[in-house]
């Protein structure tokens, strides 16, 4: 499930980011001797211990999460995004935006003391060619749905150096606006003769240019790579970065990333596991554990094309037979009793807490109604071998789940016990990622434990919409579809107002908790340890990097003098 | 001996062949397809059939075969699927790394198994004999990872934090304290480069940081050589030569060292060309755990994102090494036996 759940970090990120790539100047010694400048006795360097390497760091193509850390810290995006309930928005290459009043024209004025690191000034001309390159389809770009909406092709209108018009087909929700105009700058004078069919492979791509607080330098694949204060950044003052300079190490082992953090040669590791955050309080006061709230969400999935779950009443009473308040103790609370889950009702974070359906009661473990409803469904145990069954068929399925990670095999174990309880026999398999995440999009499963990461703003399409005649909604894994749900996300992915849109979006939510397509577990908290040393560290619900410029260190407590 | 070799190289031919052709079925067998990366939920049909064009998954497999068999030919790789860039630029950055760790594995493995298996050996039957046999067999049979995280955790986290405490109190200088620490994982302090340190501590740094890696890669197969080589040594020690060298009044060491061991060695020789495949298997765990950035990792990486062309290119190279390490022990059998010619 990590691939599907990468797959939504694109969603993610491009709120939180923007950016801007492309060949960086050859002399990557001039920015180190900067970074070694009398300043540098009283600025620190922050060591992280980082899973994977970069991909690709260009706006347009760009894919993991350690790319869009990247980006957003070497561009200087149109706004600078925080997160408090949804995504609030500060001036940043656009000092100012206003709509029509039809909610199709989105017109901004931008900063002109903004430039490449290459002294190039950054332009309009540059935002509205990484645009031509998303609508090409030769470029393959995964954010293509940016530009579904815009018209007339796909990019902004430039109105003069300092203003830009994004036209839209019609009005939809603001900040999904504002997200797919979000994308970053792409240098046209370096990119402009690319080839596009080979934009991820360019040589210039993984040597991007920046215009933002930070540069990318001295990359060394599948080992390290290193952020540097931009020498030539031209932005305000107040954006200029407190760190000497930002290490990523890579390394893909968890237990050997969690080592170099306890032994202080690291600074910073993203996703703690909840034992191992309890050693850590206790032993290593000098780390600071931080929770990153409601990350992502488990789920089983019922393959709903499968007769056993065709009846709702059944899919209820399975969800009533299961102990999740039980999960969340025994798999996501620590020791000390400090709890990192919390109950799900569908695919909308809790985050977003002016969306989240708040007042909806999950369904609680209630064996005796399981079995009633069962039985009212027709499902007995008439041979009396304690499976039930009707029609001669025995209530057994095959709950499959990816390899590789603990919790989930631990919850697989956990239901299929509770299961039994009610006379349901649950044969368990693991798959490994490829194969597990080909078998949901292909629909061939009976059910399946498995997750998603949380997008910070609203679009449930992708998960409930039915299939349409012409293509299969492959991320619809269990096939459900309800002409009501999807009248509701029509209707609130076209209101401009989130406020508006947020009583439209809990009636989804009750609608499709009603009717169970999966039995929702429950959503946790990342954990993030950082060295107690770093100060106005910006972690949260958007990014655990967003905002590196503000990032500093007391200079007595300074650990990296040079 | 040189057309010896050549028609040992000539056979392999087919067997890379094979390999080659193998892994290609495997891959093509396993479900989904590099183009998943490139999707997600919103990816447009139009989008999506110009990806699949791109990477020609669209054609039949034996299509797509034909076109790899005949690109192999020529030595061209083609390009990584996954990162766009010619295979060969990948392989060219990443073997380097995984060769050295490798020399330092052997360095491990051959020194310490001779020694120790040479000491059992001479010192039949005793208590040093029992104990060290014990060792070695507690050694082999010692899962790598575990080894690996047991070195982490005694040597780079106990021991190092240990001496940076003492650093720390002033009880030790910084500049002895360097040469007694040793690294949890990576090739390199990214830090030293930056900073611009000196040629000299950045080469004690590199070395550092082989040492764990080297050791943790090399320990069980040091205990396996020391088995070989105690045996080959008593079977040689037995033999009447040595009753001649040692009736002739020669001092023990001259006897063994000079006549025993250098017939002993021999079986021991033609190990170090059979140990490539486990070199080559062993990286990708060992790589992983303490973050070596080689072709372990690398393989890994290509098969979890299904880069047909950087599995193949993989396989081949290290078909070809696995190759060459044999014909090597074939050759090396041959200088150390003047008794063995090969026409």
């Amino acid at each position: 499930m990590i691939r599907s759940v990468l797959r939504l970090l694109p969603a993610l990120a491009l709120v939180a980011c923007s950016g801007g790539a492309s060949d960086a100047p050859s002399g990557d010694g001039n920015a180190a001797d900067a970074g070694k400048g009398a300043a540098s006795q009283t600025r620190d360097s922050l060591v992280v211990a980082y899973q994977s390497d970069i991909g690709y760091l260009n706006p347009v193509v760009y894919e993991t999460a350690a790319d869009s850390n990247v980006l957003q810290n070497i561009t200087f995006p149109l706004y600078w995004p925080d997160f408090d309930c949804s995504i609030k928005k500060s001036p940043g290459w656009a000092k100012s935006w206003e709509w029509s009043d039809d909610g199709t024209v989105l017109s901004m004025e931008l900063r002109d003391d903004l430039s490449w690191e290459d002294g190039k000034p950054l332009t309009a001309d540059d935002l509205a060619f990484a645009y031509e390159l998303v609508s090409d389809p030769a470029v393959g770009s995964p954010r293509t749905n940016s530009v579904e909406n815009m018209t007339p092709d796909g990019r902004p209108k430039i109105v003069d150096a300092t203003h830009i018009e994004w036209h839209f087909t019609h009005a939809f929700d603001r900040d999904t606006q504002m997200a797919h105009a979000g994308l970053g700058a792409v240098p046209k004078h370096i990119f402009s003769s690319a080839d596009r069919a080979t934009l991820r492979g360019n040589e210039n791509t993984n040597k991007p240019l920046s215009y933002g607080p930070f540069r990318f330098a001295n990359w060394k694949p599948n080992e390290s790579f290193v952020l540097e204060p931009n020498p030539n950044f031209t932005g305000p003052d107040e954006f200029k970065p407190k760190l000497n300079r930002v290490i990523f190490r890579i390394i893909p082992e968890y237990s050997t990333r969690l080592i170099e953090l306890e032994s202080g040669k690291v600074d910073m590791m993203e996703q703690i596991l909840v034992e191992d955050a309890d050693r850590l309080r206790e032993e290593h006061p000098e780390i600071r554990l931080v929770r990153r709230g409601w990350r992502s969400m488990d789920y089983v999935a019922w393959n709903l094309t499968n007769p056993l779950f065709e009846d709702v009443k059944v899919r209820r009473a399975l969800a009533m037979a299961m102990d999740v308040d039980g999960m969340i103790e025994k798999l996501l609370t620590s020791k000390t009793g400090e709890s990192y889950g919390r109950r799900s009702i569908g695919t909308i974070t809790p985050a977003l807490c002016g969306v989240h359906h708040n007042d909806l009661e999950p369904i609680n473990q209630n064996v005796e109604k399981a079995k009633e409803m069962l039985a009212a469904a027709g499902w007995k145990d008439s041979d009396g071998d304690g499976v039930l069954d009707k029609g001669g068929k025995k209530f057994s399925f095959t709950l499959s789940t990816n390899t590789g990670n603990k919790r989930r095999s631990s919850a697989a174990v956990l239901i299929q016990a509770q299961l039994k309880d009610v006379g349901i026999e649950v044969n368990l398999d693991q798959a490994e990622s490829n194969t597990f995440f080909q078998n949901l999009r292909k629909r061939e499963y009976e059910a399946a434990l498995a997750g998603w990461s949380a997008a910070l703003f609203v679009d449930p399409s992708s998960f409930w919409q039915c299939d349409k005649p012409e293509q299969k909604n492959e991320f619809n894994f269990t096939g459900y579809c309800n002409a009501e749900v999807d009248a509701l996300i029509e209707k609130g992915l076209s209101t401009p107002n989130p406020k508006d849109a947020a009583p439209i979006w809990k009636e989804l939510q009750e609608k499709i908790y009603a009717d169970q397509p999966y039995a929702f577990l429950f959503w946790q908290d990342e954990i993030v340890g950082i060295h107690e040393r770093f100060e106005n560290t910006t972690i949260d619900v958007l990014s655990n990097f967003n905002r590196l410029h503000e990032w500093e260190v007391p200079p007595e407590k300074v650990k990296y003098k040079r | 001996m040189l057309k010896y070799a050549l028609r040992k190289l000539l056979l392999a031919l087919p067997l890379i062949l094979g390999v080659v052709t193998f892994i290609f079925i495997l891959v093509e067998l396993s479900p989904g397809s590099v183009a998943d990366k490139f999707f997600t939920p919103e990816t447009p049909p139009e989008v999506r059939q110009a990806i699949i064009a791109k990477y020609q998954l669209d054609q039949p497999s034996f299509v797509r075969y034909l076109a790899m068999m005949k690109n192999l030919l020529f030595f061209d790789f083609g390009r990584s699927m996954a990162q766009e860039r010619p295979v060969f630029e990948i392989i060219f950055e990443t073997l380097p790394n995984t060769v050295l760790l490798s020399a330092v594995t052997l360095l491990v493995i051959y020194p310490t198994g001779i020694v120790i298996g040479s000491i059992q050996a001479v010192r039949h039957n005793t208590p040093i004999d029992t104990g060290l046999s014990i060792a070695s067999l507690l050694l082999f049979s010692m899962p790598g990872f575990w080894l690996a995280l047991m070195l982490q955790l005694l040597i780079g986290f106990y021991w190092s934090g240990w001496i940076e405490g003492q650093v720390a109190a002033g009880a030790m200088s910084a500049d002895v304290a360097m040469y007694l620490t040793l690294p949890l994982s990576g090739m390199q302090d990214p830090m030293l480069e930056l900073v611009g340190g000196s040629r000299w501590e950045v080469f004690v740094d590199r070395v550092k940081h082989l040492i764990l890696p080297g050791v943790a890669m090399g320990l069980a197969s040091a205990g396996s050589t020391a088995r070989y080589m105690r045996s080959a040594l008593l079977e040689t020690i037995r033999q009447d030569f040595i009753r001649t060298a040692r009736a002739k009044g020669l001092r023990e060491r001259t006897v063994i060292v000079k006549h025993a061991m250098r017939n002993a060695l021999l079986p021991v020789i033609t190990l170090i060309g059979l140990s490539v495949p486990y070199l080559v298997s062993g990286a990708i765990l060992i790589e992983t755990v303490f973050a070596w950035p080689g072709m372990g990792r690398l393989i890994l990486n290509a098969i979890y994102t299904q880069d047909t062309p950087l599995i193949i290119a993989c396989f081949f190279v290290f078909t070809v090494l696995v190759v060459l390490g044999n014909l090597l022990a074939d050759l090396a059998y041959a200088v150390v036996d003047p008794r063995i010619k090969y026409d």
